[in-house]
């Protein structure tokens, strides 16, 4: 993109500045050796451009190793990106060092998918909560614990959980362990990466039903990273796809869901099981499997998947453009009435 | 109807250690019958992959089975000696589970992989194994066969490894397959793949399937039949259609409903169960639901209810003929 910071299209209900805004981002790794030759380079995150706007749900999916942890990793700046522009609140944040981010770090958190890996056991869950506070040297002991009270109440815990380890906790009370220190800091924006995924479908609603009314009580802005298909929709107001390492089709929920535009939404939704014995279903399944990161296609990245790909595909890639009403999609014949092997 | 090709009665399993007794399964009956795709639903820790590999009598040391039987061809599995189970396993019965990388051998390759469960249980060459080898994995879909035969499972992706794993599980031409979350670990798009081709699989070859996932829209997708399960006991059973359309115990209902709508547009809120399952070493006197259902009464904790019903059967005081009416439940809602 030429105009780094020149705005995306934006969705109609959306007016405001946006929260963050990513162009061009990209995080490679370099992986293994080769002896005769500059080491392979991994593209993990391969040119992504996004804007979170400020009060909404952003849901991010793709399936496993298109680098959704890898993005939201970068985007919280656990990881320097390889290049690329990223602005929180108008701050450029990509390039900037350890103390200028404190502020920085203060206002994004994250939660984990994995509920039991992601807290020490050691601690207790008093500890735990108490610990982003302790760090940002935040109030007294006392005040601290009280507010740790309040956050155990708004996670649906009772304040004498508060002495206890995590590990006497079901999954799906250690999430909410996770989220009520996720929050301490009064955040402006939650990336959740997979945060129900481990959960038993049973308890992944009692979660979501959280996170939906944090959201409205602390004016949250949630990035929701999933492969559930059906949870996103649920979720989302807005909904962006990757294809390995690049966002391919962004839209609002609803539009997302009825006009899907990219060749790779479209295979990706028809493969979704729907919990309907009566539904009917597209026969075929998609073709072939996900191409390695470290060999992404020439062209259009998706072009050896793609039931209608082109020469046109194999040249030259598509950008992310606006197909109408800030619904987003990167494939050349996206949008068209006529897709070319249909005409 | 045929007679079933696998009939489970009052099965039941304990794990045992210096913490005590795990009651992981707690008397499970049901019946698979010949050309059917059976699904065991439930959540995390309910029992469903103790009540397979407790009719493969493939339990760890601490595992015990504590009583029940389960006829298969003509034959009690839980009386047999582990010579005539290693006859069964992998010849009338093929097995999938979840992670094709931990049931394959990473130093041997696939096609000698596939070919070793041709010799142990048939007269056959080598060549004729390999033959076999070749139209295995044409049939589960390899591309380029013969070549693959040679790699070695780290070479494959997933969604290649499960069909390696499902090719030889379906060396010996079972009568009945076990496929224990094949799908769980793999892509939606590539879980689509393995779900059809098992489906197309099971209506060429005839055979029965009993397949475990915790996905209700694998269930609905695949399944004829399905044993919903909690707390290590069958809570209801029925035809898929049955089950989905009117399920009648408070768990499924409540399972059904705390899943998001797909065709839904209106954000509506989700109903989760409150809690969570109970724990397996303590488990409780009465329905193993109650300290999460919506309708328990008095009863529901004292005594453990039995399956009401035929055809679609549930384990839920509320289908005793005295019960008080409650809508949506026992009583057809208006
Ligand atoms: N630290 C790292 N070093 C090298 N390669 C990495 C590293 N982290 C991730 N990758 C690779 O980058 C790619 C993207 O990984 P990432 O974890 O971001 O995917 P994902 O979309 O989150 O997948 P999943 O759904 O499985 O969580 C993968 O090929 C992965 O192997
Ligand atoms: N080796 C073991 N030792 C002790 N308890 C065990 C052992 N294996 C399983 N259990 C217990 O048996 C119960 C049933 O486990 P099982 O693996 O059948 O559950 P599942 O329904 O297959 O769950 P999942 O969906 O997580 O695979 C659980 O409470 C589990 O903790
Ligand atoms: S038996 Fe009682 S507690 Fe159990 S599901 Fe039925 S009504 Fe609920
Ligand atoms: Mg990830
Ligand atoms: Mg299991």
């Amino acid at each position: 993109m030429s105009e780094p910071y020149s705005s995306l299209p934006t969705p109609g209900k959306v007016s405001e500045a946006p929260l963050v805004s990513v162009r061009n981002l990209h995080k490679h790794f370099t992986v293994g050796r080769n002896l005769f030759g500059p080491k392979p380079t991994l593209r993990a995150v391969d040119g992504v451009d996004l804007d979170i706007y400020p009060g909404e749900t952003l849901g991010l999916v793709g399936e496993s190793g298109c680098g959704k942890s890898t993005l939201a990793r970068t985007l919280i700046r656990l990881y320097q990106p390889t290049s690329g522009e990223m602005l929180f609140d108008g701050t450029d944040v990509a390039k900037a060092d350890e103390r200028a981010l404190v502020p920085f770090r203060r206002r994004v958190q994250m939660i984990f998918q994995d509920p039991y890996a992601s807290l020490n056991g050691r601690m207790t869950v008093r500890d735990l909560i108490a610990e982003p506070l302790e760090i940002a040297k935040i109030g007294t002991p006392e005040s601290r614990t009280e507010k740790v009270h309040e956050l155990l109440a708004r996670v649906g815990l009772h304040r004498d959980h508060a002495n206890r380890f995590a590990h006497e906790f079901s999954g799906g009370q250690r999430q909410r362990i996770g989220i009520a220190r996720a929050i301490a800091l009064e955040p402006d924006l939650v990336i959740c990466d997979e945060p129900i995924s481990a959960l038993d479908v049973s308890v992944q609603a009692q979660v979501v039903n959280m996170l939906e009314d944090l959201q409205d009580q602390l004016g949250l802005t949630y990035l929701f990273i999933t492969h559930d298909l059906s949870m996103v929709r649920h979720i989302s107001d807005r909904i962006g796809v990757m294809y390995l390492g690049k966002i391919v089709e962004l839209a609002s929920n609803t539009d997302l869901y009825r006009r899907p535009s990219h060749p790779y939404t479209q295979a990706l939704l028809a493969s979704i099981p729907v919990p309907d014995p009566t539904a009917t279903r597209p026969s075929e399944p998609m073709r072939g499997e996900i191409p390695s990161p470290m060999h992404i296609p020439t062209g259009c990245r998706f072009r050896t998947r793609c039931p209608m790909a082109t020469e046109l595909c194999a040249s030259t890639e598509p950008a992310l453009k606006d197909i109408g009403g800030g619904h987003l999609a990167a494939c050349h014949y996206a949008g068209d009435a006529v897709t070319p092997r249909a005409a | 109807m045929s007679a079933p090709v696998l009939s489970v009665r009052d099965l039941k399993t304990s794990f045992f250690s210096q913490r005590g007794e795990v009651q992981a399964v707690r008397g499970v009956s049901f019946d698979v019958h010949p050309g059917e795709i059976l699904g065991i639903v439930g959540e995390s820790g309910s029992g469903k992959s103790i009540t397979c590999m407790s009719i493969l009598r493939l339990l760890k040391s601490t595992g015990r089975i504590m009583g029940g039987s389960a006829n298969f061809d003509g034959q009690d599995l839980m009386a047999l000696d582990q010579g005539d189970l290693r006859d069964i396993r992998g010849n009338k019965i093929g097995m999938i589970f979840q992670d094709p990388m931990t049931s394959l051998n990473p130093t041997l390759s696939v096609g000698e992989q596939v070919m070793e469960t041709i010799l142990r249980h048939r007269k056959a060459t080598r060549a004729e194994a390999r033959a076999r080898a070749i139209e295995l994995f044409e049939l589960v879909r390899i591309p380029s066969a013969a070549e693959r035969l040679k790699s070695y499972p780290h070479e494959f992706s997933g969604g290649m490894r499960q069909r390696v794993m499902i090719a030889i599980a379906l060396a010996c031409d079972p009568k009945l397959l076990i496929a224990d979350e094949p799908t769980t670990a793999l892509d939606v798009t590539i879980q689509r793949q393995i779900l059809l081709l098992l489906k197309d699989l099971q209506k060429r070859l005839g055979m029965a399937v009993i397949l475990i996932t915790h996905d209700l829209g694998v269930i609905a997708e695949v399944t004829d039949r399905i044993v919903v399960m909690y707390g290590g006991l069958v809570m209801e059973t029925g035809p898929v259609h049955d089950l989905f359309a009117t399920p009648k115990h408070p768990y499924t209902q409540g399972l059904l409903a705390s899943v998001p709508d797909l065709r839904d547009d209106t954000h509506r809120r989700l109903t989760p169960i409150p809690g969570s399952p109970p724990d397996m070493a303590h488990p409780p006197e009465g329905c193993p639901f109650t300290a999460r259902c919506p309708h328990a009464m008095q009863q529901c904790q004292a005594a453990l209810p039995p399956v009401f019903g035929e055809g679609q059967g549930a384990r839920c005081w509320l289908h005793h003929p005295d019960a008080p009416k409650v809508a949506g439940v026992n009583e057809v809602a208006a």
